[in-house]
């Protein structure tokens, strides 16, 4: 446990400990070098690439009269055209079936990744390869993906399901991974032990700890999808972004502050709601484990 | 070491704790690869089997229990039949006469009241006679209890050692268990093994 020449420990460590205590050292400060912890050096590069990333700053170097336009922004949006509401609404609508569907794709598809993602279960060459992918799959961000959707099945809803399904897919199997890995193996171990398969064991030793946390995390991507459900819009995947896109390209930014409103109510309640809900059904688990 | 248990007998371990009780049932169950030696299970037919070949007919009690904190005590004592039933049976619920079966044994055991509730929800004396029924139903040859009454009361206690005392004389069944009390190891042993500090080939095998 203790590290360095503390008394303790060499007094304790040997049968020469009994006869004599080391002398008291006098503790001494850390040098610079010695300060070096991974928190304050990841700070220390921070800021010397803040530095050196200055000139995204300067913008195109036109002098231009920032706030005036800010201005003539809102003065455009004020009043919202409240005329196209019950349009708005049902795009709206249309972003959160495409959420719903992506998100229980990506459930069921996760689920079997996760587990060969799982180095508990799976063998390491397996997980390597499921973790690899999975990396792939979440650094082309979901707008991408739904470019490729747009492209394969044409500018509607399907194609913001399979942009934002591929896309979740990369972050549910790390999650359900993640919570099969904390599980703590000793009962499905157990449950072997009285002649269990290791697929039984599983499915009734590990599984139910890691339930809650795993329907947590379909919520968080549920939440997840219904915002990013917004973006994908503007590639013409369908739902409510298309109306925004097109809003703005046809600079009617009266009706584009009523399709704003209509999206704020939501996103702003399920903000609330996800949190709320996540941390009942996660509570739960820290409570009995 | 070097002893021969009878089938139909109840043992009780008895030592100092950390003298290898726990760790002798380990090895006996094959959770442990023993230093040196190997342990081998006998039946009638005059076949041998490695205890992990033969892990169905063991039905061990952990001291941890070792339930599953979030499911039902009802669906920990089922999960003592899983080594019994294809995956199929048990993935959508387990046959309804296993389900009759679990309930009588938690009724026998007094834990009736509480089946629908998680295991981590109930005291530690019902979680132990929780991993005591999912032992009984499984039904196995070989019972190896780790201190399975460490968390119970006399009349429980003694309730959980009748039981393992039929199944030992009336069925056949062997039961290997780690006691502390002096009186229920004279009131339900047929056999102590005595463990002390000295090499575990001058522990005794004593009949009672």
């Amino acid at each position: 446990m203790g590290l360095g020449p503390e008394p303790i420990t060499a007094a304790s460590s040997g049968p020469s400990g009994a006869s004599g205590r080391l002398p008291d050292v006098r503790p001494a400060d850390l040098r610079w070098y010695e300060r070096l912890n991974v928190l304050n050096l990841s700070l220390v590069i921070f800021i010397l690439l803040a530095i050196v990333s200055a000139p995204v700053l300067k913008g195109s170097g036109r002098d231009i009269a920032v706030f005036e336009r800010i201005a003539d922004l809102f003065k455009r949006m004020y009043p919202p055209d409240y005329s196209v509401t019950g349009e708005a609404l049902w795009a709206l609508l249309d972003t959160g079936r495409i959420a719903v569907w992506a998100t229980l794709l990506a459930l069921i598809v996760s689920f079997p990744l996760a587990m060969s993602a799982s180095s508990n279960i799976s063998p390491r060459w397996l997980v390597a390869i499921t973790r690899l992918f999975m990396c792939v799959l979440r650094t082309v961000p979901n707008i991408i993906w739904a470019l490729l959707g747009v492209a394969i099945v044409g500018p509607n809803a399907l194609a913001g399901v399979i942009g934002l399904t591929l896309y979740s897919i990369g972050y549910l199997v790390k999650f359900f991974s993640d919570a099969f890995e904390s599980m703590d193996n000793k009962i499905a171990d157990g449950l072997k032990a009285m002649g269990a398969s290791s697929f039984q064991a599983f499915i009734h030793g590990t599984l139910p700890h890691a339930r809650p946390l795993i329907w947590s995390s379909t919520l968080f991507m549920l939440e997840y999808n219904l915002r990013s459900g917004t973006i994908v819009g503007f590639v013409g995947a369908g739902g409510i972004g298309v109306l925004l896109h097109s809003y703005w390209e046809y600079m009617q930014l009266d009706r584009f502050a009523t399709v704003l409103l209509v999206l704020l109510v939501p996103v702003v309640l399920l903000d609330f709601l996800g949190n709320w809900a996540r941390a009942k059904i996660t509570r739960r688990v820290a409570a009995k484990t | 070491m070097d002893w021969r248990i009878p089938r139909g007998k109840v043992v009780a371990l008895v030592g100092p704790s950390g003298v290898g009780k726990s760790s002798l049932l380990y090895c006996l169950a094959g959770l442990l690869t023993p230093a040196s030696g190997q342990v081998t299970y006998r039946c009638d037919g005059g076949c041998a089997h490695q205890p992990k070949a033969f892990r169905v007919k063991l039905g061990f009690i952990y001291q941890d229990f070792r339930l599953v904190a979030n499911s039902t005590l009802l669906m920990n004592v089922l999960c003592g039949k899983l080594g019994q039933r294809p995956w199929h049976k048990t993935f959508f619920g387990f046959p309804a006469a296993d389900r009759e079966r679990a309930k009588e044994l938690l009724a026998t055991l007094g834990v009736s009241r509480h089946i629908h509730h998680c295991a981590g929800e109930v005291s530690g004396g019902e979680q132990q006679r929780a991993a005591i029924a999912r032992a009984l139903l499984q039904d196995p040859e070989v019972f190896l209890a780790d201190e399975p009454v460490s968390q119970l009361d006399e009349t429980n206690a003694r309730r959980v050692l009748d039981l393992f005392k039929t199944e030992a004389h009336t069925r056949g069944k062997t039961v290997l268990c780690t006691l502390h009390d002096q009186d229920l190891v004279d009131d339900y042993a047929d056999l102590v093994l005595r463990m002390n500090w000295k090499h575990p080939s001058q522990w005794r095998l004593e009949t009672r």
